[in-house]
């Protein structure tokens, strides 16, 4: 009598498919990265030819804050130069800006000074909850 | 002696079979409809500031200015005097326009006041200055 052969049947285990499918997805939704722009708004004076016949400001209203080529800054408000370190300017601000709700804050940066110095100081302006600020270089 | 009948439990079975669909389908969708964003700008590096907003994308128009002083305006290298036109131009497009500036941190802050003026003087007067979220 002639055995018969048995035959392979061939199959592809699905059972951890699921898994393969779960893992590819994790890591989808892991690396996936939203690219969200962030940042500082202002709002530019118009350059009109009205504009350009300075506005009168009274001198107590207005706080000078003036950073130099090296970043140091200085707070120039009511006649008095004060240096103050970066670390402390919100809260120097934030104490001028309750005592004169109307305190326009003139930023000034020399011409030569980093960009980034000018960002960090607005970005302490507008936590310090100054509203009227004033973007200016010599 | 009565023979007191087994309840029978009824079998609870969540079919496992289809799981491996679902989970493609999920994967093919986030495939699908993930979109990258490039941009093709100059290389900087951006400062980093903490009281920082959203800047809504459709309406802006991103400004790169790289530590040397390079300023390109959406893939086009523009000279500071061509920086009035092109925002024009474009505010004529968009009249909600934002500019939005991503300066290297390393930048001379005179360039930037220079391309400020020229902001003005076209009247896009709404500016941002992109920064990283400090931590």
């Amino acid at each position: 009598m002639l055995r018969r052969k048995r035959r392979d049947t061939g199959g592809i285990p699905t059972a951890s498919m699921s898994d393969v499918a779960f893992l590819l997805l994790v890591f989808f939704l892991s690396t996936t990265k939203f690219d969200i722009k962030k940042g500082l708004g202002i709002v530019l004076p118009v350059a009109s030819q009205e504009a350009t016949k300075k506005v009168k400001l009274k001198e107590e209203n207005i706080t000078k804050v003036w950073i130099d080529k090296e970043g140091q800054i200085t707070v120039i408000s009511g006649g008095i130069d004060e240096q103050v370190p970066m670390g402390e300017l919100e809260k120097k601000i934030r104490k001028i800006v309750s005592q004169n709700p109307d305190m326009v804050i003139s930023l000034k940066t020399d011409r030569k000074s980093k960009y980034q110095y000018m960002v960090m100081a607005l970005d302490r302006l507008q936590a310090a909850g100054a509203e009227k600020i004033s973007l200016s270089t010599n | 002696m009565a023979k007191i009948k087994k309840a029978t439990k009824p079998k609870t079975l969540i079919p496992t079979a289809s799981m491996s669909d679902i989970a493609f389908l999920l994967l093919l969708f986030f495939m699908v409809s993930t979109v990258f964003v490039r941009e093709k700008g100059i290389r900087v590096s951006m400062p980093k500031a903490a009281s920082i907003e959203k800047i809504p994308r459709t309406h802006a128009a991103t400004i790169y200015v790289n530590r040397s002083g390079t300023i390109s305006i959406d893939d086009f290298i523009v000279s500071i005097p061509d920086v009035k036109w092109v925002m024009q131009k474009k505010l004529a497009e968009d009249f909600n326009l934002l500019a939005c500036f991503r300066t290297d941190k390393d930048t001379s802050y005179g360039i930037m006041s220079d391309i400020l003026n020229q902001l003005r003087e076209a009247n896009a007067l709404r500016v941002y200055f992109e920064a990283k979220l400090k931590r």
